[in-house]
């Protein structure tokens, strides 16, 4: 029991940090978009992708101007 | 015919011997028109071309998106004018755009990396959810105007965005309403622990020192939900007790505002029983209600709130030598000289003083067809410049202007606005007047008794009939209901749609681009000579494609425009293709290149093109506002519910009653105002009838305002679609008959949802009032009853 003479003031103390991230996360708008980042991790693999391409544009580079 | 192929970059169809080509992920693929292959090669340049892998949508085409000129984004790179939306830290600016043209996920990935690929740009990342790109960049070393310029060449309009103040009162109460939701949550788990462990069910070997530490941590914890998370309760009771109402937010006040009251005495004290835990949960539950709600209805409010860009941003000046200057619309004054573009939005009211064009009325006045005007004709703000350039005095600016006195109109009718009474409120005034009834019962029969005890029973009859479950019976199931309209492209924008959709009788239509489709359509071509049809199409669309006009549109793209093409306002175009030189329009002006006289009119509905070559007269091509496919489904589904028709138009042509007539409408009128419109519409709810409109236009906005319901179609004006109560985002008027059905569904959960929660409370009743209920009973029977509510609400997802 004498435990729990500890671990009351813990709990407490653990609420109230949990509460101050939770209001911080608020605050800088980690809330505010729920769709973009559940897309954007399927595309992120493709970074190096650009790069291994840059010289691909220039072969196909065509022109179709009338 | 073979169907065409669709265009790679936005899926419309190809015409035949499109040219337009580009290289994307090693094949070569066809694009419908310069626009799409520009953009298909800047993305493929830019190194982005996994875009057409991954996004789930074709693009929006670019000549969609709304036209800008290049001397109208250089005007952005004005300190003047950046001020109110660019922010500036040390080297860096920073500025939020609002885009438009996305239509998938891959859209977001490909401008935030082309954007984050610009020279010069710190950071950019965009919100999928209200379409907004954060944009942190050096603006010495790119200017603003380039940067929207390179977002428009990977096929994007953006504007600066600049967040009014109710946008920015909205996301402040957001984010407060979030803060609630969480410290509840994150408190009422504490809480509980503490008080169970008092609970004569849980409680083993508790000390009496270790009891009162618990009972004042428990305290200590509560005060947070009942002063920072109930707030809105408590202000809510204050509000309807003053305005003598009995509503939900009073009887939930009085559970939480009781249970903590007694979880204090009995703190002090020491003896009784806690109901801390139950406070905790009224909470969490009702804000998590209430969140999800407003979360659903923010959403749709977000994707729809657009700028109001009814009026260009800038215009051309003219001053006294004739020189032309792009100034802001705010730098205009009266008496001025503006200089209408063909194509332009005319700025501010005035009267022609040179130049011949015709103008498109259709926003305003619902006619379909495009007006000759002369000099000296008198011109509205907002309107479209359809053929010639024209100069224009300034007669009326900003608040004067025939515009803004339709959306003061707007203003007004909004006021007007009949409520419909929403079937909780009723419930729980009901439902307060019982329970505290049988509060004041129940006391006055066990004072006598046990006076001991007495207290303690009622404040238990007040926590477990603490209506939680018939709080959450109609948010969960308008949330729900309005998640599955969104997928069925329908937005709802207000609260009170669903259920008021169940009381209406009468439905009022608007004609040009509501129960039509709002623009010209080519639906006959009669050959006169010897060639087919298709050729003489082909001639039509070659001129056509060189000219801005409305009408233009309908002929589709040529695989080959012709050359030298003129233009002359009102009368028609002429060029050459090949050796020959061609002429369509208006027949006496196109007779007139063969030398005799223009063949009769075969017919009367629509509009009548001639197309000649010098040798004779070719085709007739005629051009009409064409009746949407799915406009006699709706009226079929209006008519099975028994609801009354109407069809009032500011069009006065003999269109109005013919479309009537064909979709067997009830009544139909012509030829009416704004004002009338209102006026007729304020007539029938006055005879007490329940009035749902669907309209597109800014001369429908009043009406849509007044309107019991209002729903604007997703292809109107942004005004419309900002003062309706609901957008047909889909623009397919069968989603409305599907939506007519949910809405009767989720009436029909919403009366289920309120019958087991009021079934749950009248039978906890009679045990809280003989002493049997102990907090751990009315915390299981509250959270099984919210759950049980919660589920039932979620059968309205699937369809």
């Amino acid at each position: 029991m004498a435990a729990l003479y500890v671990l009351i003031p813990v709990a407490v103390v653990l609420v109230a940090l949990a509460i101050w991230v939770f209001f911080w996360a608020v605050d800088s708008g980690q809330f505010d978009d729920l769709d973009s980042p559940a897309h954007s991790i399927l595309f992120d693999d493709d970074e190096a992708l650009p790069k291994a391409e840059a010289k691909a544009p220039e072969e196909t580079d065509r022109r179709n101007d009338d | 015919m073979a169907t065409p192929q669709p265009c790679y970059h936005c899926g419309l169809p190809v015409p035949a011997g499109s040219h337009f080509q580009a290289r994307v992920l090693g094949e070569i693929r066809s694009l419908c028109c310069p626009g799409c292959q520009a953009v298909a090669e800047a993305i493929v340049k830019g190194g982005l071309e996994s875009y057409y892998q991954h996004r789930s949508d074709a693009a929006i085409n670019p000549d969609a998106l709304p036209k800008v000129l290049g001397e109208e984004l250089a005007l952005f790179d004005r300190a003047d004018v950046q001020q109110p939306f660019v922010t500036h830290e040390g080297e860096l600016a920073s500025t939020s755009l609002m885009i438009e043209g996305i239509s998938c996920a891959a859209c977001g990935w490909l401008i935030e990396r082309h954007v984050r690929n610009l020279e010069g740009v710190a950071e950019a990342s965009l919100n999928l959810s209200n379409h907004r790109l954060q944009v942190r960049w050096s603006d010495t070393r790119l200017p603003l105007s380039e940067l929207l310029g390179e977002l428009r060449r990977i096929g994007y309009a953006a504007h600066p965005y600049q967040a009014d103040q109710a946008a920015e009162r909205l996301a402040r109460e957001n984010r407060r309403s979030l803060r609630q939701l969480g410290v509840a949550g994150l408190l009422w788990m504490q809480v509980m622990m503490a008080t169970m462990a008092t609970w004569p069910e849980f409680n083993i070997d508790l000390s009496a020192g270790m009891d009162r530490i618990l009972r004042w941590t428990a305290l200590l914890l509560t005060t947070p939900i009942v002063f920072y998370c109930c707030t809105d309760f408590f202000k809510g009771a204050l509000r309807d007790l003053r305005t003598r109402h009995l509503t939900m937010d009073v009887s939930v006040s009085l559970a939480i505002g009781g249970a903590y009251l007694a979880g204090i005495w009995s703190t002090v004290t020491g003896r009784g029983e806690l109901y801390f835990d139950a406070v905790g949960m009224f909470a969490l539950f009702l804000l998590a209600g209430r969140y999800l709600e407003r979360r659903a209805r923010e959403r749709t409010a977000a994707a729809t709130a657009q700028l109001v860009n009814l009026l260009p941003a800038s215009c051309l000046r003219l001053d006294d030598t004739g020189q032309s200057e792009r100034v802001l619309l705010t730098e205009l004054r009266l008496g001025d000289r503006v200089l209408v573009q063909p194509g332009g939005l005319v700025p501010a009211d005035g009267s022609i003083l040179s130049g011949q064009s015709s103008i498109d009325e259709s926003v305003l006045t619902g006619e379909y067809l495009p007006l000759p005007r002369a000099p000296g004709d008198s011109v509205t703000a907002g309107t479209l410049n359809v053929e010639g350039p024209l100069t224009i005095r300034v007669e009326a600016l900003g608040d004067d202007t025939r515009l803004s006195a339709i959306v003061r109109l707007l203003e007004r009718a909004q006021s007007d606005k009949p409520r419909l009474a929403e079937i909780a409120d009723r419930v729980s005034q009901w439902f307060l007047i019982i329970v505290l009834l049988a509060a004041a019962l129940v006391g006055l029969v066990w004072w006598p008794l046990d006076p001991d005890r007495a207290f303690w029973i009622v404040l238990a009859l007040l926590v477990a009939t603490c209506p939680c479950a018939l709080s959450l019976a109609t948010p969960t199931a308008l949330t729900t209901a309005t998640g599955t309209l969104h997928k069925l492209g329908l937005l709802l924008t207000r609260g009170h749609v669903l259920e008021g959709l169940n009381h209406i009788d009468t439905v009022v239509f608007d004609k040009t681009g509501t129960l039509t489709e709002g623009r010209l359509t080519l639906t006959g071509v009669h050959p006169l000579g010897g060639e087919s049809a298709d050729a003489c199409l082909a001639l039509a669309a070659a001129l056509e494609n060189r000219s801005e006009h409305p009408i233009a549109r309908a002929f589709g793209r040529a695989p080959q425009p012709a050359d030298a093409v003129d233009s002359v306002p009102g009368l028609g175009l002429e060029g050459r293709l090949g050796e020959r030189v061609l002429r369509i329009g208006q027949p006496a002006f196109v007779a007139a290149l063969y030398g005799s006289a223009p063949p009769a009119i075969p017919g009367d509905q629509g509009q009548w093109l001639l197309l000649a070559d010098g040798s004779g007269p070719l085709a007739w091509f005629v051009l009409d506002d064409r009746l949407r496919e799915d406009a006699a489904a709706l009226l079929q589904a209006c008519r099975e519910r028994g609801w009354k028709t109407l069809l009032l138009s500011g069009d006065s042509s003999p269109m109005v009653a013919q479309i009537a007539e064909q979709l067997g409408m009830d009544e139909a009128h012509g030829g009416l105002a704004p004002a009338d419109k209102l006026a007729r519409l304020q007539q029938m709810q006055a005879a007490g009838q329940r009035v749902l409109m669907l309209g597109d236009g800014v001369n429908d906005v009043p009406v849509l305002a007044a309107a019991d319901i209002s729903i604007a179609m997703g292809s109107a004006t942004d005004l419309a679609k900002t003062s309706a109560d609901a957008v047909l985002l889909s623009n397919r008027l069968e989603s409305l008959v599907k939506a007519f059905q949910v809405a009767r569904r989720s009436r029909r959960i919403i009366i289920e949802n309120l019958a087991w929660a009021s079934l749950y409370n009248g039978l906890v009743l009679p045990f809280a009032a003989i002493g049997w209920v102990t907090p751990l009973w009315a915390a299981l029977g509250m959270s099984a009853s919210s759950l049980l509510v919660v589920l039932n609400a979620l059968r309205l997802t699937r369809h």
